[in-house]
């Protein structure tokens, strides 16, 4: 950042994106396997680029919603994948191949080492093999009242505090040690030692160090393989990884659940309000402030409690969109492109998101009227989706060349759109996947 | 039970602590020792709550002695922990008191030294091998631009700025992951243990923990010793000003002078925010230890370092706050004020009656039984200097005096005016003369 001509802070919104849209056009750390490779590689992401900034590309890009199916294509499976590392690189090295051209492309994601898994098991996900059948495609997540109606002052008063000293035991019986802890606040050095006189507390520490190796050479893994696709010319959308949601999801999803988070709307509303203001300014402090370069500066955000029928438009209105557009606007002045993607349905919601600066965000949709989404939206943001899951996963491939036929005639006019699935399809046969990089190429041309 | 206690008022909730106190729940040597350690206990209660006692308590004013009374000293018991127990079980044997301070202050040497610890000089280390007291080093350890991080998340300042500042062995911890924005998926926390560096300072905090088991095991004997023997323990807990939370270890004294006047609202949030952080540690560590008075040690407010004006500005609303947080808990505070309190006498009256104990250095103590008396136990101040010089004779007369002027009607603890960590022992045993002597009622 120091690099610039003119001072990181002085800069303008535009112009700090303009800097992290560079870095991902030029990956200093991808060596391309060709010539041919590094072009396609920047047609790709000038593609994207493009449809954020509302512009018109060569031709509608795709974010293909391929998830881990390669896994099932090369007969693996998601828990094969937990245990072998290595295994995944055959198989997406083999998928790619077979594929051909693609607009991004990722390795295995959200698939955790099962060691690890295993050692330190979470009450909070369940995992094929662990709480969930073998064959299951995808973990779980088990939501729960975690944290106590009564607890948002003991959470806001510190919360690093209450996340290692009541969370982590509540949600990990690997952690319960960490109940016996003192406040880790005081300022006197001592604290530190008091805990690790504990033979349970350093037993936690000692556990994580010997399962560090462990984690690095899953990450080892999960870096080889992405770098091997970036060499063949493929980019990530997310740079940024999956780093941020909602203030009023961070409530509602692992602390209060959904039972507990609504029963607040009503009983302690400005308790609730309380907690997210100050969610936000921590999530501002610790993770965007200072972003570092990242591959990409696109940040997903997927979003969960404020979908059209968990809540009425003006209960969006008052809880759940204020604290998110704050996040959105922070990420945005850091140069960072906020991705919020509105699983379930957002129609109801899209005349109340229309308030952030043009192009700044980029919505995914997973079960919106695209045509309505154009029209509401379509000139302040750049739109994704939504081809539905099961037409992806179930349909012919007439069928889904159909429907991204459909969606391209609504939302590509005028630039600003992404064809997407609308939501990662995990067991896609390959051949619809391709139909819709045909349909792109067919009927997305501008 | 939670819910009788919300409904209860400060004094009955203190009326609960107290009762605790006296009945700690141990196995006393013998029913005398019960005996004393009850009548002790019931001396300073009464004197807290300005009702008269047999006789004016005495709070010995000990720290480091027992290692100089003993013919040994401060580095030598910092670093053996047999010597330590030998000469705090000397001094128990050979004097008599009121109440009795456990050597938890006299922190482990070769544990400081694992942690690299900045935060203080102690004997052989930084000051003379036989330097009767250790030494703190003030410094800005935080930054000005620092404050909202404080401020947003406690604990994770603690960790990932403090403490590798603070501790030479704990500098990796600025590298560890902020713990705020993972909830409850800890797979994502692993990584960061493989650092060579995060992981050695955990290995070293490991080494340290052992260690400070050793000292603590120690420290817990003697404590228990002294229990049973009929002494009771003075201070339940720690807690202190919001103003020197910040001015102490993380501005230091100039760094927060300037903030007085660079940037008010951010000093006044930080201490704001920090009221209960200060009140909930210092219940949770008086509900384990089962003594009710919190020991606040004044630093930054005294007479010389500020104007009254910006003490009721700075120091003071905060300060009440936390004292009245643990009022309101049914704990008593004891503020220590170090320095010159004598302008603040008016000021600190605009508490409940009975509620605290004021332990003063410099004081005239005429002046604040006038303006205190009848409305707040005050506790001193017998100047250190002639605890360490001076003659018992002279210690005796001295007490007369102060017993004279501040006895009259209860609220009174003798004492002197800060601990006596040299000198001639039998001073101590001449205050403990002049209480017996002088402050029947």
């Amino acid at each position: 950042m120091n690099n610039t001509v003119k001072k990181w802070e002085e800069m303008t919104w535009q112009e700090k994106r303009e800097e992290r849209f560079k870095r991902w056009l030029n990956p200093p750390d991808v060596k391309f396997v060709s010539a041919e490779a590094e072009k396609l590689y920047k047609e790709r992401v000038t593609r994207i680029m493009k449809a954020i900034k509302l512009e018109e590309p060569d031709r509608v890009p795709v974010m293909l919603p391929t998830g881990n199916s390669p896994a099932y294509w090369g007969g693996a499976n998601f828990r094969t994948l937990m245990y072998d590392y290595k295994k995944g690189h055959e198989i997406w090295k083999k998928y790619m191949e077979a594929f051909g051209d693609m607009d991004m492309f990722n390795g295995p994601g959200f698939i955790p080492s099962g060691k690890i898994a295993e050692a330190m098991p979470s009450k909070i996900q369940k995992l094929p093999g662990l709480g969930l059948p073998e064959n299951a495609p995808m973990n779980q997540f088990v939501e729960g009242e975690y944290m106590k109606a009564d607890e948002y002052d003991l959470l806001m008063l510190d919360p690093s505090d209450y996340n290692m000293r009541v969370m982590m035991p509540r949600t990990s019986d690997f952690f319960k040690a960490f109940e016996k802890l003192p406040p880790l606040r005081a300022t006197y050095g001592n604290i530190w030692l008091a805990a690790m006189t504990d033979p349970d507390i350093r037993k936690i520490f000692q556990t994580l160090i010997d399962l560090s190796d462990e984690q690095i050479e899953w990450q080892m893994a999960s870096m080889e393989i992405n770098n091997y696709i970036r060499s063949q010319g493929y980019p990530s959308l997310f740079g940024g990884g999956p780093m941020a949601g909602a203030p009023f999801d961070h409530f509602a999803d692992a602390l209060r659940g959904t039972h507990g988070i609504v029963m607040d709307m009503y009983r302690q509303p400005e308790k609730l309000h309380e907690a997210m203001d100050h969610q936000l300014k921590l999530m501002i402090e610790t993770s965007i402030k200072n972003f570092p370069m990242t591959p990409s500066p696109v940040c997903i955000m997927p979003l969960h409690k404020g979908d059209d029928t968990f809540m009425s438009d003006k209960q969006f209105e008052e809880f759940y969109w204020p604290t998110l557009r704050a996040l959105c606007l922070a990420m945005i002045d850091e140069g960072l492109v906020p991705m919020p993607f509105a699983e379930g349905r957002y129609t109801n919601r899209l005349k109340q998101i229309t308030d952030t600066p043009k192009s700044g965000v980029v919505w995914w949709f997973d079960q919106t009227d695209m045509k309505e989404a154009k029209r509401v939206i379509g000139d302040i943001c750049c739109i994704v989706g939504n081809v539905p899951t099961s037409i992806v996963m179930k349909g012919t491939v007439q069928q889904v060349k159909d429907a991204c036929r459909q969606l391209i005639e609504d939302c590509a006019p005028g630039g600003g759109y992404i064809l997407g699935g609308g939501a990662s399809a995990d067991t896609a046969p390959m051949e619809n996947l391709k139909a819709m990089m045909d349909a792109a190429k067919e009927y997305g041309v501008y | 039970m939670a819910e009788e206690w919300a409904e209860m008022t400060w004094e009955e909730k203190r009326e609960e602590r107290f009762q605790r106190w006296l009945s700690p729940g141990i196995k006393f040597d013998s029913p005398e020792a019960e005996k004393s350690y009850k009548e002790r206990v019931t001396r300073f209660t009464k004197a807290i709550k300005l009702e008269k006692p047999d006789r004016v308590p005495v709070m010995i004013p000990v720290e480091y002695l027992p290692a100089v009374y003993a013919g040994t000293n401060l580095k030598k018991v910092m670093y053996d922990y047999d010597e330590l127990k030998r000469v705090w079980f000397k001094f128990l044997h050979d004097f008599e008191m009121d109440s009795f301070l456990p050597p938890s202050l006299v922190f482990p040497g070769k544990v400081l030294e694992m942690l690299d610890y900045k935060l203080q000089k102690w004997p052989g280390y930084g000051l003379p091998d036989d330097a009767p007291s250790h030494q703190f080093i003030e410094g800005e350890y935080m930054p000005a631009e620092e404050y909202d991080a404080l401020i947003n998340d406690p604990a994770d300042y603690l960790q990932r700025y403090f403490l590798p500042r603070s501790a030479g062995a704990l500098k990796a911890f600025s590298k560890l992951a902020p713990l705020t924005p993972f909830v409850a998926i800890p797979v994502g926390y692993v990584a960061q243990f493989a650092d060579p560096e995060i992981r050695k300072a955990y290995e070293t905090l490991f080494d340290a923990g052992q260690e400070a088991m050793k000292w603590a095991m120690a420290v817990g004997e003697i404590s228990q010793v002294a229990l049973a023997a009929g002494y009771p323990n003075i201070w339940g807990g720690m807690s202190q000003a919001p103003y020197d939370m910040v001015g102490d270890f993380l501005r230091g004294t100039h760094g927060i002078m300037m903030d007085m006047f660079q940037r008010p609202d951010k000093l006044h949030e930080a201490m704001a925010r920090l009221v209960p952080v200060a009140i909930s540690d210092a219940v949770t560590s008086a509900n384990a230890s089962g003594c009710p008075i919190i020991f606040i040690p004044l630093h930054k407010g005294t007479g010389g370092f500020m104007s009254n004006k910006q003490y009721e500005e700075f120091y003071w609303p905060t300060f009440r706050e936390v004292m009245m947080g643990l009022i309101n808990e049914g704990l008593v505070p004891l503020p220590f004020a170090e320095g010159n309190y004598e302008p603040r006498l008016e000021i600190i009256k605009d508490l409940p009656r009975s509620s605290t104990i004021w332990f003063f250095e410099h004081m005239d103590m005429a002046k604040a039984k006038k303006i205190l008396g009848g409305h707040t136990c005050i506790a001193g101040n017998v100047p250190v200097t002639m605890m360490v010089t001076g003659q018992p004779a002279e210690v005796k007369e001295r007490c007369r005096k102060l017993i004279e002027i501040c006895a009259p009607g209860s609220g009174y603890i003798l004492t002197a005016g800060a601990w006596m960590d040299m000198g001639n022992a039998d001073n101590l045993r001449a205050m403990m003369e002049a209480a017996k002597e002088y402050g029947v009622y």
